[in-house]
């Protein structure tokens, strides 16, 4: 798994440095975003259904509501600016991150589908981050898109505080 | 002559009861401004804005959401408690007991405040 989680890492992080070469355009950096969410969303109604863990629930649970949330606001924005978000390798690297990671969570259950989730949202959160701090935010030419990205990271930061509270309390029991 | 007098006594008592009224309710309103002085926190990028707010008894505090996923204002020992504040909507607290109150939001952690209720 801890392998799975650096490969997948590496990837994004590979497509992000492709992307950032040239800068994403804000119709990519659109893709990016909604992938991104996306991708947690889908993780989290996985999480929801199948663990038997009470704060991995409530954590999954919180992925889908904010996640949904953050997407809402970043498909009103690109609506209203008349910005039609263009796929482009990091946003195809999320989503085929984030169907790789799916696979990977159906084949487990019980402890070992909790600490597989909640590992690989811990990677995704830093990775997220990374990639807002180094890429997205630093190229968004539109202001309120900007604004948006600047908005949103302190929700990727506590869910990631969150995410490394509960990878403590499951090693714990282990 | 002396009807006119009355009729001034009249007036002057009219006018005193009508400027009493007047003072009276003045009064009333002053004071009910003074009562409910109404303060905002605005929640924003995961922040209670301003994170400390100083308030009198009797003082309104109005919690705006902003963020685009809901959040709560909720006291650490239970003097309060907003339950989820939805994407743009507000959550009134009727400032009511004395004390420094640390509160956050119960699905983000992160995010902390202080009610100072003199």
């Amino acid at each position: 798994m801890r392998m799975i989680n650096i490969v997948m890492a590496t990837s994004l992080f590979l497509a992000g440095a492709a992307v950032a070469a040239g800068g994403p355009t804000d119709a990519q950096i659109a893709a990016i975003v909604v992938t991104a969410n996306q991708v947690d969303i889908d993780a989290g109604k996985l999480a929801a259904s199948k663990s038997h863990t009470a704060d991995v629930k409530a954590f999954a649970k919180r992925m889908i509501t904010d996640h949904t949330g953050v997407n809402k606001s970043a498909v009103d924005l690109v609506t209203k600016l008349k910005v039609t978000p263009e796929d482009n390798a990091t946003s195809q690297s999320l989503k085929a991150g984030g169907e790789q990671n799916l696979a990977n969570l159906k084949g487990l259950k019980g402890a070992a589908f909790d600490k597989a989730y909640v590992d690989h949202e811990v990677a995704y959160h830093e990775q997220v981050l990374d990639a807002l701090d180094k890429v997205l935010i630093p190229n968004a030419q539109n202001a309120e898109l900007k604004a948006l990205l600047v908005q949103v990271r302190p929700a990727f930061v506590d869910h990631l505080a969150h995410a490394k509270t509960i990878q403590a309390s499951l090693a714990g029991k282990s | 002559m002396r009807r006119t007098d009355r009729r001034d006594y009249a007036l002057l008592f009219a006018t005193a009861m009508a400027l009493g009224l007047l003072l009276s309710n003045t009064a009333r309103v002053a004071a009910a401004t003074l009562k409910s002085v109404t303060h905002t926190v605005v929640i924003d990028g995961m922040r209670f804005e301003p994170q400390v707010l100083a308030v009198k008894v009797g003082d309104t505090v109005i919690w705006t959401n902003h963020d685009p996923f809901p959040h709560t204002a909720t006291a650490q020992h239970g003097q309060f408690d907003s339950h989820e504040i939805a994407p743009g909507r507000s959550w009134k607290y009727v400032a009511r007991k004395a004390g420094v109150f640390d509160y956050a939001c119960a699905l983000h952690s992160t995010m902390v405040g202080t009610l100072r209720v003199e």
